[in-house]
């Protein structure tokens, strides 16, 4: 199965991933086998990875776990880095792709994405237009969104923390799901307006999501 | 999916703007707001204006939800360096993903 580079169909991707100073030192140095070298790649790139991997499991041992996955397979990886997207973008992608394959693997999976991505009826949002007395700009900060984020059931989670905060295209994410680009956007709109009524009406924070230090 | 082309926006019920709605987000910039083709339908339909922009102000702040908010335990590194140790777990890693690298088909 073959994949696109995000930078080459999403130049907006690469603006947000800028080369970070004495990385491209390090790439190659780790390249060529310098530990020093790979553990300064860990240490610019941890909590990126990191942040995402909770961001799109939603748990604090499964995210360590799959960063710790990320890197190995980095490790492994590097020599296969060619330079021609953003290096963070590549690591990225590298981590979205094994974030997925887990998930697969875990039993989301063997029913057909499609069905992964498409929360039950109970979870749908309601399909009315709200209370306008309650306009949410000026009272929706990140860490409000955080929160809301982590409790958005899985498969909205995944696709808005996809396109409206990793910067993946509706058609890059159709390809990493397998669903159709339709189904992105119909889930991505689905997510917004569950989020909506979430921070319209907020309940405590997930407690598996933040730890105590960011509550 | 596509905003349909035969689409009267002068005369659009809020039903039909719901069910376009993904499609014009998607569409463009994502600033439904400023489409000049719903000036109008936003201007005599305020519950549809006020999701328009609830919604843009979840897109908008989720940009700053890029940078990364939370770092992972000692442990990772930890375990990375031992494992790192043994070429065996190395040679184990699951080859079965998509490569970030490979070309688009």
């Amino acid at each position: 199965m073959t994949q696109a580079l995000p930078s080459r169909t999403n130049p907006g991707l690469y603006k947000r991933n800028p080369p970070i100073a004495g990385e491209a030192e390090a790439i190659e140095a780790a390249q060529n086998g310098d530990a020093e070298a790979f553990a300064k790649l860990y240490n610019l790139h941890k909590r990126r990875v990191y942040t995402l991997c909770l961001r799109m499991l939603g748990n604090v041992s499964e995210a360590e776990d799959m960063t710790q996955n990320a890197f190995l397979h980095l490790f492994r990886k590097l020599g296969s880095f060619r330079g021609e997207s953003a290096f963070s973008t590549w690591l990225h992608r590298l981590t979205v792709n094994l974030v997925l394959m887990h998930l697969r693997k875990k039993g989301l999976s063997l029913v057909s994405l499609e069905e992964t991505v498409n929360p039950s009826d109970d979870d749908t949002p309601r399909r009315d237009f709200g209370s306008r007395d309650q306009i949410l700009a000026g009272s929706v900060d990140r860490v409000t969104l955080e929160r809301a984020v982590a409790a958005l059931p899985p498969g909205y989670r995944m696709v808005f923390v996809l396109h409206d905060v990793e910067g993946y295209e509706h058609n890059e994410i159709a390809v990493m799901l397998d669903c159709s680009t339709g189904n992105s956007k119909s889930q991505l709109h689905k997510a917004r307006l569950r989020l909506r009524e979430l921070l319209r009406n907020p309940s405590p924070p997930h407690p598996s999501v933040y730890p105590e230090s960011e509550q | 999916m596509t905003v349909p082309h035969n689409i009267d926006f002068d005369n659009l019920k809020p039903e039909e703007f719901e069910h376009i709605l993904p499609d014009l987000f998607a569409t463009g910039d994502g600033k439904v707001s400023q489409d000049p083709r719903l000036k109008r339908f936003l201007a005599a339909n305020p519950d549809c204006a006020a999701l328009v922009s609830d919604l843009e102000t979840i897109a908008e702040t989720a940009r700053s939800l890029f940078e990364p908010v939370a770092e992972p335990s000692d442990r990772v590194w930890q375990n990375i360096q031992a494992m790192l140790q043994e070429d065996s777990v190395l040679a184990s890693i699951d080859d079965d993903y998509i490569d970030p690298g490979a070309p688009l088909d």
